[in-house]
């Protein structure tokens, strides 16, 4: 539930968004860069957030050259060895750090890993372009998806009659296409959409996100979650009923205000003792991810951008200044 | 048991054929299960299955040779522009990707006109549709779009329609609205804008140049002098240290002003570059104002003639092979990856070739005979089956946890906590595809040395040759060919393996070669790109992956080129050696 009321805070700061395209938020502030800050970064952790990552790191170098990142994205569970080792800075990662992980990390420094909340990603439930199908509740999703059934539906849902879709479609059988069990949105969407209860044995487990758009892009029968981000002309990301009972597309608005009910966000976790200030250099690429040049990259990257009371909130967290 | 000793074998092969033939009209009615019979003995029905194996084999090959390389090769064509005014009222551009007939929908029937609908159920329900590129990522929100043929009024291909491919948010399609030069707004003339494009990417690789080579090499030192600090107190303390530490933070104060002045030159540059500017409009009338410098390559692609086709088609495959990746590597080259990948491999056969040679001698030449030996061969030949990613996962614990992490600890105490050799890097990629490949090596060499006549061992002993003599002259040079082929195929082997590599030191985006002009040169503690993993990342991993599909062909194109030419190579210098020590056989 943590992921609502963090959602919810953001909720009276709606997007003005644009038909098709996201927009930044206009207050972020432009990245000024300052001096003196040179090294080498490590990333380790999800891939959902690989391509981001590569984005902000290409952003983050053109204002300094000197600064070589290394990115290697093999699931969000890669991330917490990685910080507790040292062998990563970052740690991306596209869940949140579950108290073992947290206590691990605890274990060795006498603190916990501190996060930033880098992007919001909704999760959209894709179906074949030809799909006449609209809307799905999660009880639906659950039904679909699961073997439990913990969201409270009588029967499993095996065709897609069984959703409301009409003619030829109605007798049609339903093909599950979803993450490998290291995915973070493996994780995610079973805690939220599966309501913790089992996958089915007859999804079909994809090595990456786009992977699963590949996979009911070629299937007229499948239906898969991914990132929103990764889909292509080929699928269709359906509208999924709110917590209000109405159905809600997964635009930037409704994912960050919590209407659409998959959404989340995208964390970076760092070493930070809370005593000491961070050293320039991970202090500028935080800074950086909350500029407007970095919400850009999150576009770019297929995801939605943050707006500055999030940032604002996270930068305060760092004892990184805010600029205006 | 009756049946088979009906039988009649013939007596020779070369009589066969006859003898079916004459025996078929005497017996007439029994003549199909003895022709079967027959037939098989001559071994006939073999003879086809074994040639049917190999045509299907070669088609196999050849057609999916064929395919990568039709797909690979028709990648960088340049393709004209296409607007496409719908029904409805809708107006879009884009360039065609493909097409296909499909099924409308019982839901998508109501919402058409009845001239649309009589069109459909003209068609028995079907319909054609084309997938358009329609990029503007950053106005439209997707890349792509699908257009069915009924939705469609009418399609042009305007003449001032450009295709620009960008620096950061892929392509643009539209027009020139208009030309900004020096802070001065001029309106679109062709040669003026392509006169300042080339000055602006001038300026942009100027940029890239002060930012490498300049301002790399002094991050490198003053990333060197911290390290000589952190050395320093280690090893004699905080006090003894602190003329060390004061010496080179003065030096560390100097390679910063020096930073400072190249920092400043390329902020000018950058500032300059930001007075030289294009609008373009897209085909509803939304426009984009960039830096011309972010414009890696335009062209009015409806208005192009053979020649310049040729020409942009060459350039972009040049990109591709001599510049780094772009958009989190689905544009731009792969030159970081080739490098990785060439590096690598020979890397690998340097530590595989003594391993494997050396190993085979042994068994072969030395070792008793004997169950031991036996043994020993066994689990050669069972490694060479074991899957490739528990290699990968032995590389991560032993050579770089367990290795790496000693290493680290007696050599490179000052970069810790921060692992030098205790993380994937090339060296690590390399040692554990050199064990992945060395039953390879192994089998082929024993096999070669195998091959040698024991009447030349014997006349060289006999000449009083010793036994290493004999090796090192009569053996080793006649089995060296055979030995070749070995490495040829670990080559191969080693070139095309990716899953293990993902474990020890491949990377999406690796910042810094693993050679490169600063000391001490070969870093081999680096992780690096490999073109096998960047067709993975590129086709799984790229958020779009309709953009990616046509990168992982000419990225596999490219994959399977290089490969073709170190072994070719290899196979060069083999038969140079065959023909070298033909001469001088007894």
């Amino acid at each position: 539930m943590t992921r609502l009321s963090l959602l919810a805070s953001s909720a009276a700061l709606a997007l003005a968004t644009a038909a098709g395209a996201q927009s930044v938020d206009p207050n972020l502030p432009e990245y000024q860069p300052v001096s003196g800050v040179s090294g080498n970064l490590v990333s380790i952790g999800s891939d959902t957030l690989n391509n981001l990552m590569t984005l902000w790191s290409e952003g983050f170098r053109t204002f300094y050259p000197n600064v070589a990142i290394q990115i290697q994205g093999a699931g969000s569970g890669t991330a917490p060895p990685a910080l507790v080792e040292g062998t990563a800075q970052f740690g991306p990662m596209s869940r949140p750090m579950r108290g073992t992980e947290i206590e691990e990390f605890e274990a060795r420094y006498g603190y916990e890993p501190t996060p930033i909340r880098g992007a919001i990603d909704a999760l959209g439930v894709f179906v074949h372009r030809d799909n006449p199908l609209e809307c799905l509740s999660l009880q639906e999703v659950d039904a679909i998806f699961s073997s439990t059934r913990s969201g409270g539906a009588d029967a499993a849902i095996t065709t897609w009659g069984q959703v409301g879709v009409e003619g030829e479609w109605a007798d049609r059988p339903i093909a599950m296409y979803g993450r490998n069990s290291a995915s973070g949105t493996y994780g995610y969407f079973r805690e939220v959409a599966l309501f913790g209860g089992d996958y089915s044995p007859e999804v079909r487990e994809q090595p990456g996100s786009s992977t699963v758009i590949q996979g009911v892009a070629a299937d007229v029968n499948g239906i898969g979650y991914s990132g929103i981000g990764y889909g292509t002309a080929d699928v269709k990301a359906i509208n999924l009923r709110g917590p209000d009972g109405e159905c809600y597309a997964p635009t930037a608005e409704d994912a960050s205000t919590g209407n659409y009910p998959i959404a989340r966000f995208l964390y970076v976790y760092m070493n930070k003792d809370p005593n000491a200030d961070l050293e320039p250099l991970r202090a500028e690429f935080i800074r950086y991810v909350y500029s407007r040049q970095g919400q850009e990259d999150v576009v770019r990257a297929g995801f939605f951008p943050l707006v500055k009371a999030i940032a604002d909130q996270d930068l305060a967290t760092f004892g990184v200044p805010v600029t205006n | 048991m009756t049946t088979s000793t009906d039988h009649d074998i013939p007596a020779s092969g070369g009589a066969g054929l006859a003898g079916i033939a004459a025996r078929e009209s005497v017996r007439g009615g029994r003549r199909v299960r003895r022709f079967s019979a027959d037939i098989s003995a001559v071994g006939e029905p073999g003879l086809w299955a074994l040639g049917g194996a190999l045509a299907l084999g070669i088609i196999l090959i050849a057609g999916f040779l064929a395919f990568i390389a039709w797909n690979g090769i028709a990648t960088f064509w340049p393709k004209p522009i296409e607007q496409v005014e719908l029904r409805d009222g809708d107006v879009l551009a884009g360039v065609v990707r493909r097409g296909g007939t499909y099924r409308v929908g019982a839901d998508v029937l109501p919402r058409l006109s009845d001239e649309q609908r009589a069109e459909i159920e003209g068609d028995l329900g079907f319909a054609n549709r084309t997938l358009y590129q329609t990029a503007n990522y950053d106005l439209y929100g997707d890349d792509f779009r699908w257009v069915s043929e009924f939705e469609v009024a009418n399609v042009t291909r305007p003449a001032d329609f450009h295709y620009f491919e960008r620096q950061t948010w892929g392509v643009f399609i539209g027009r020139v609205a208009g030309l900004t030069i020096d802070g001065e707004a001029r309106a679109f003339d062709p040669a003026l804008m392509e006169r300042e494009q080339a000055a602006a990417r001038d300026r942009f690789h100027d940029i890239r140049q002060l930012e490498q080579r300049d301002i790399g090499r002094i991050n490198h030192q003053i990333e060197r002098e911290r390290l000589n600090q952190r050395r320093a107190v280690l090893r004699q303390g905080e006090e003894a240290a602190a003329p060390t530490v004061a010496a080179s933070q003065a030096r560390i104060a100097e390679l910063q002003a020096e930073f400072q002045i190249l920092q400043t030159r390329v902020n000018e540059i950058r500032e300059n570059d930001r007075r030289y500017r294009v609008q373009m409009e897209e085909v509803g009338g939304r426009t984009v104002d960039t830096e011309l410098s972010q414009i890696v390559r335009y062209f009015a692609a409806n208005q192009l003639s053979l020649l310049d086709k040729i020409g942009i088609y060459f350039s972009r495959w040049w990109e591709f092979v001599s510049a780094e990746p772009r958009e989190a590597n689905t544009q731009g080259g792969v030159l970081p990856a080739i490098f990785g990948t060439v590096a690598m491999t020979l890397l690998m056969v340097v530590f595989v070739a003594p391993f494997g040679v050396i190993t085979a001698l042994y068994l072969r030449e030395y070792a008793k005979q004997g169950r031991l030996t036996s043994i020993v061969r066994i689990s050669v030949n069972n490694l060479a089956g074991v899957p490739s990613i528990v290699y990968g996962v032995f590389g991560l614990g032993f050579f770089a946890y367990t290795m790496g992490g000693t290493i680290d600890q007696l050599f490179y105490p000052e970069n810790l906590p921060n692992p030098t050799f205790g993380k994937g890097g090339i060296l690590w990629a390399s040692l554990t595809l050199a064990l992945l490949t060395v039953p390879v090596v192994i089998v082929a060499s024993e096999e070669a040395l195998a091959a040698v006549p024991r009447s030349m061992r014997e006349g060289s002993l006999a000449c009083g040759a010793s036994k290493w003599q004999t090796i090192r002259y009569v053996v080793l040079p006649k089995a060296l060919p055979g030995i070749m082929t070995g490495m040829i195929l670990a080559m191969a082997r080693g070139a095309g393996e990716v899953a293990p590599l993902m474990l020890v030191g491949v990377v999406k985006l690796a910042p810094a070669l693993p050679i490169d002009t600063f000391f001490p040169f070969i870093h081999l503690d680096r992780s690096f790109m490999h073109l096998g993993f960047h067709i993975f990342d590129v086709g799984f991993q790229s958020r779009n992956s309709e953009a990616g599909k046509p990168m992982v062909f000419v990225t596999t194109l490219l994959l399977l080129a290089l490969i073709v030419a170190m072994n070719a190579t290899a196979i060069i210098i083999r038969n140079r050696l065959k023909r070298r020590y033909a001469t001088g056989q007894f």
